[in-house]
């Protein structure tokens, strides 16, 4: 019978254990233990072992083997963290538990030759999983396990370490893609982010401050639409990221598109700014709001920095749309605002073909 | 709560303050005839233990004992539990597990606290007027471990006494005197290290229920201990001794780890 190759190394590992000084002082045993540290700088450690013979140190007491383990041991949740010491750079770290249990495993069962056997012991085996956020700026990760008596296995990627009953492990350093952003690095990022977003991808955001804009090229009443505008898609933004508020895509990015149309349709009809314009521009800023949270929830926010990912995205998202009035003033509205032909050759054409794009993009995206 | 913290600390302390015992956790230490027992190794204290699985690297014997057979424990290398066996004969089965050494290395402090709780003063004494106490300890560690089971049955009592009472030869070895399955209260057991009576060695007695009493007594000059294990229930009773190591060792050294598992 074949053997899978990890055993044959596993068992290359004992006679190695067996023959060196210094050595593990007990007899290794049925626990097993893995770290891994993911990309979303968490990490889990898997201490796959008994639970009776688990059960039975934590309570002191011998219990046997039975039905209902995962409830047993999740009852022991305080004990068990206590007994599981991990730390990043000497400082140790509050894990949350979870118990896997897993189906019995019946040594005879393969190849046996008396399936039917019972002897009344099940070496079924359970995974205590320990879980949480690698620290910023983690130092090396080490661990320790208390409650085992035997020697056992700690395996981090492809490196495997030998450790005695309650032995620490020997420092394990993380690399740098696997430690949570710095905050800088989440300013850095999400800023970006928060501008690309407008500018470039946005053209339906772009198109909506366009209309904004075009309106009239006094001062006052641009700054109030578009302190209307970001004061309302802040509000939405973080309501929605925090779960708050929930609203359907189905309905926003509709809206989104109708709201485009509408003021570009205003700009045809008025160059003033009438007092409801502010409030409709607020309201629409609210559906804005929950578009970008989308997009925010798709990329993720950083557990470690979600308030600062969430505010660096809504400045880039300003200053996108900072950016997109003021190059249309630059380009266009500086030069010619004062001149007789700037509102009709300029200001109506274009809210028309802005309102036409609006409308077009509302049906396609009520249709799909 | 301030107080289960300090007791689970002090119970995680002792955990790793001792060194560990060794023995044999059969799934029925009163099987019918005929029947298939495993028998599981366990490493831990106070009778609380892990499972050790199979390993043929570290087997010197691993046999079972019933009327005048001895054969070996059949298992799955790296599986628990580590062995298998058939009962054919009435009576009372042995089964005996006896480990290759194994290295240990432990600092001096570590080393006098398992010296100190396994009743081996004579070796502080000794260490202390070598002006040695201070130095980490090296040594090799060996597993004498035996279960005794009973089927009931098989003839008289007299014999299962007799079978009892006859060592496997191992090297440091508890003998009990009579059939523990049926003697009354107090039981005699003989300590036998190479084959002679060993004076003045701790034996303790635990029993699985009551992990947290145990009984300790020293053997006198004939290397006999008799416990009052009137207690019903599954009892461990284990010694320890340590003996300069074989110079080809290369440790200091050497530690033998005996053990009898039965029930009452």
């Amino acid at each position: 019978m074949g053997e899978p190759v990890g055993i044959r190394h596993l068992r290359a590992l004992i006679v190695a254990a067996a023959v060196a000084f210094p050595a593990l002082a007990h007899e290794i045993g049925t626990t097993q233990v893995t770290a891994r540290f993911n990309r979303d700088h968490t990490y889990e450690i898997d201490v796959v072992t008994g639970p009776a013979s688990l059960l039975s140190k934590i309570e002191h007491r011998r219990v046997a083997p039975g039905p209902d383990v995962r409830a047993r041991l999740l009852a022991h949740a305080r004990e068990l963290r206590e007994a599981a010491e991990i730390r990043f750079g000497g400082v140790r770290v509050e894990p949350e538990i979870n118990v896997i249990p897993s189906a019995a495993r019946d040594p005879l069962r393969s190849g046996a030759s008396e399936p039917s056997l019972r002897l009344g012991m099940t070496p079924e085996s359970a995974t205590i999983r320990f879980h949480g956020d690698i620290p910023r700026n983690a130092g090396a990760f080490t661990w320790r396990w208390r409650l085992t008596y035997s020697a056992y296995a700690l395996a981090i990627g492809p490196r495997t370490e030998w450790l005695d009953g309650d032995g620490v492990s020997s420092p394990f350093p993380l690399s740098r893609e696997l430690l949570p952003p710095s905050r800088l690095d989440v300013i850095r990022q999400y800023l970006v982010l928060g501008f690309t977003h407008i500018v470039p991808y946005g053209l339906d955001h772009i198109l909506f401050v366009l209309g904004i804009f075009l309106l009239t090229t006094k001062l006052k009443p641009v700054l109030a639409q578009v302190t209307a505008f970001t004061i309302a898609h802040s509000i939405t933004l973080g309501l929605t990221i925090y779960g708050v508020v929930s609203v359907s895509p189905r309905f926003v990015e509709p809206m989104i598109a109708l709201s485009i149309a509408y003021v570009a349709i205003e700009n045809v009809l008025t160059s003033e700014l009438k007092p409801w314009r502010v409030a409709i521009v607020f309201a629409f800023g609210l559906l804005h709001g929950m578009g970008f949270a989308g997009v925010l929830k798709e990329m993720g926010l950083p557990r470690s920095e979600f308030l600062t990912a969430l505010i660096t995205f809504n400045v880039g998202v300003e200053t996108g749309q900072l950016a997109v009035i003021a190059t249309a003033f630059l380009a266009v509205a500086y030069w010619h605002s004062m001149k007789p032909w700037y509102r009709q050759r300029f200001v109506v054409p274009a809210s028309v073909a802005i309102a036409c794009t609006g409308l077009f993009w509302t049906v396609q995206r009520i249709v799909s | 709560m301030r107080r289960l913290f300090l007791v689970l600390f002090l119970l995680l302390t002792a955990v790793t303050a001792r060194a560990h015992d060794f023995w044999i956790e059969p799934s029925s230490f009163r099987p019918a005839v005929g029947s298939l027992v495993s028998a599981s190794l366990r490493v831990g204290q106070d009778f609380v233990g892990d499972p050790v699985p199979r390993s043929a690297q570290r087997i010197e014997k691993f046999i079972v004992r019933d009327g005048a057979n001895e054969r070996p424990l059949v298992g799955q290398e790296n599986r628990d539990p580590a062995g298998l066996l058939r009962l054919d004969t009435p009576g009372v089965a042995i089964i005996g597990y006896r480990s290759r050494p194994e290295a240990l290395e432990l600092p001096a402090q570590k080393f006098e606290e398992y010296l100190r709780s396994e009743g081996l003063e004579s070796i502080i004494a000794l260490r202390a007027k070598r002006g040695e106490s201070a130095k980490p300890d090296k040594e090799i560690f060996s597993r004498c471990a035996k279960a005794i089971l009973f089927t009931g049955g098989g003839g008289g009592g007299a014999r299962h006494d007799k079978e009892v009472a006859q060592p496997l030869g191992f090297r440091f070895e508890i003998v009990p005197e009579s059939n523990p399955y049926t003697a009354g209260g107090a039981i005699a057991f003989r300590l036998l290290f190479d084959g002679k009576p060993l004076r003045d060695a701790l034996v303790t007695a635990i029993r699985q229920d009551d992990p947290g009493k145990p009984m300790r007594a020293r053997s006198d000059r004939a290397g006999r201990v008799t416990l009052d294990l009137r207690a019903r229930g599954v009892w461990l009773v284990k010694s320890v001794q340590i003996i300069p190591a074989p110079p080809s060792s290369g440790a200091e050294w050497e530690s033998l780890w005996a053990s009898v598992t039965f029930e009452r």
